[in-house]
């Protein structure tokens, strides 16, 4: 028989936790913040046929939380009619970004080229801002399947950040800092951003100053876009695990305290 | 000289580029150009120095006998992915883009999503209310994590404001700071760079 420690204790009560969560069925209601909604109405109200950048800039392992959040964005730019400019500028999202724009556009029924067009990963991600700043076509000759630039209808009316209505940077890390301070602060371009839970309160003195127009943030950003869009999808449903798994925590850090009380204190550091 | 002259190439360079970026005349957007496609060129060079230390890294580490399967499924991912993706290319239906979507992304994601496990862990065992700054982080820690929970019935209205509260005065205040000393200390950090001073990325200070 394997002895489990508290430790292992507490992994398996997440793991029951969010197993039960997950098989309950229950849909958590979730009231939409001015966050979330500042980048909804702005999308919304741009006219049809706009151009947007929409950057993927994340890797693989924040694919959870990430997916939920771009499927969003872009169903809502595909919806709107706009046209959509997909890149990355970290080499994972590559792939990532445009299975997920082109499943996405195909649920719309837009057309490569004209609707929407993948330019690919490209490294050194402040140099390349700074060029799409002078140069679209410079920057990226050719798409990610190698067509010439001047063989995409979308491209021929875009030749650097004037053209683009925002950025939106997808990403898991900080590159919408560089996005801000590169493309931004230097070309004038409006940034947005998806990002992971973790990364957000980084990112609210830029929201304040007005330099990051908005800001979306995890699986609650995700469900909370997905309601204004009335659609389901990854972000509600991840809702609920993770807002059982929270519960779980703050269950865990009260029980943790009440035996650290209890014990005179005397147990300091584990249990 | 064999000092001299990269801090000369890397002073000249850096003056430049700051030059460049506040100026709007065709020429310095052409130097521009050249100069950023060159920081491409050099990217690239920097990811083979990253292949050849990894790989020298772990085939020391073989010889050495210590944790030769972990070093060798590295190692055999390493040289699997380019030489998948040079035979069959990386088109939508490659084995490359199997491998990417069913190996590489799933496991990637699977340990990411391990650490939710160890803050669970982690929480029972260490956030204590040991002192009074302790418990106010601890409170507020719990507020924000209630308040980005959403279960029905557990959080209100007046909690969300709470947390907002926390996060865009007290927290926003705080991280300003830090931004701004982080801004004060690249700046520094760059000047040193130019003038000279900094030279620890030439191997040493002397």
């Amino acid at each position: 028989m394997i002895s489990l420690s508290t430790r292992h204790w507490s992994f398996l009560g997440l793991f029951v936790v969010v197993v039960v969560a997950m098989l309950s069925g229950f849909r958590p209601d979730i009231p939409v913040t001015s966050e979330t909604r500042k980048l909804f109405d702005y999308i919304d109200s741009l006219p049809s046929g706009s151009v947007l950048v929409v950057s993927f800039d994340h890797e693989a392992s924040a694919l959870p939380e990430i997916r939920p959040l771009a499927q969003a964005v872009v169903r809502h730019a595909f919806r709107k009619g706009h046209r959509l400019i997909g890149l990355a500028l970290m080499a994972e999202g590559t792939v990532i970004g445009y299975r997920l724009m082109e499943q996405t556009a195909r649920e719309f029924d837009r057309t490569y080229g004209r609707d929407y067009v993948y330019l690919g990963f490209k490294p050194q991600n402040i140099a390349t801002m700074l060029s799409m700043g002078e140069s679209f076509s410079q920057t990226f000759p050719q798409d990610y399947f190698g067509a010439p630039y001047d063989q995409l209808d979308l491209m021929k009316g875009v030749n650097d950040y004037r053209q683009v209505a925002a950025v939106i940077s997808i990403t898991d890390g900080n590159m919408p800092t560089y996005w801000i301070e590169y493309a931004g602060a230097r070309f004038g371009v409006r940034i947005c951003s998806a990002m992971t839970a973790v990364m957000m309160t980084q990112f609210d003195p830029y929201v304040s100053s007005g330099q990051l127009y908005s800001l979306i943030g995890g699986l609650r950003g995700a469900a909370e876009y997905e309601r204004l869009l009335a659609v389901g999808g990854g972000g509600a449903r991840g809702m609920l695990a993770q807002s059982a798994s929270h519960i779980y925590i703050i269950v865990l850090v009260i029980i943790g305290n009440v035996l650290y009380f209890r014990t005179g204190r005397k147990g300091r550091g584990t249990v | 000289m064999n000092r001299r002259l990269p801090q000369l190439i890397c002073g000249l360079c850096g003056v430049l580029m700051f030059l460049l970026f506040f100026s709007n005349h065709p020429l310095a957007k052409a130097v521009n150009q050249t100069a950023l496609d060159y920081w491409q060129i050099i990217a690239a060079f920097a990811l083979l120095v990253g292949v050849v230390g990894f790989a020298r890294i772990h085939l020391k580490g073989i010889r050495q006998g210590s944790d030769i399967p972990f070093r060798v499924v590295g190692l055999t991912g390493m040289a699997a992915m380019p030489a998948v993706a040079i035979i069959w290319g990386i088109g939508g239906d490659s084995p490359f883009m199997w491998l990417f979507e069913n190996v590489q992304a799933p496991m990637q994601s699977t340990v990411f999503a391990l650490l939710a496990f160890f803050v669970a862990s982690a929480s029972f065992r260490g956030f204590r209310a040991r002192s009074f700054q302790a418990s106010v982080l601890l409170g507020a820690a719990l507020l924000v994590l209630l308040s980005r929970s959403s279960l029905e019935g557990f959080s209100s209205s007046i909690l969300s404001d709470l947390a907002d509260w926390l996060r865009n005065n007290p927290s926003m205040a705080a991280r300003r700071a830090i931004l701004i000393g982080i801004g004060l200390g690249s700046l520094t950090t760059s000047l040193r760079v130019l003038l000279g001073i900094e030279r620890t990325w030439l191997g040493g200070s002397r």
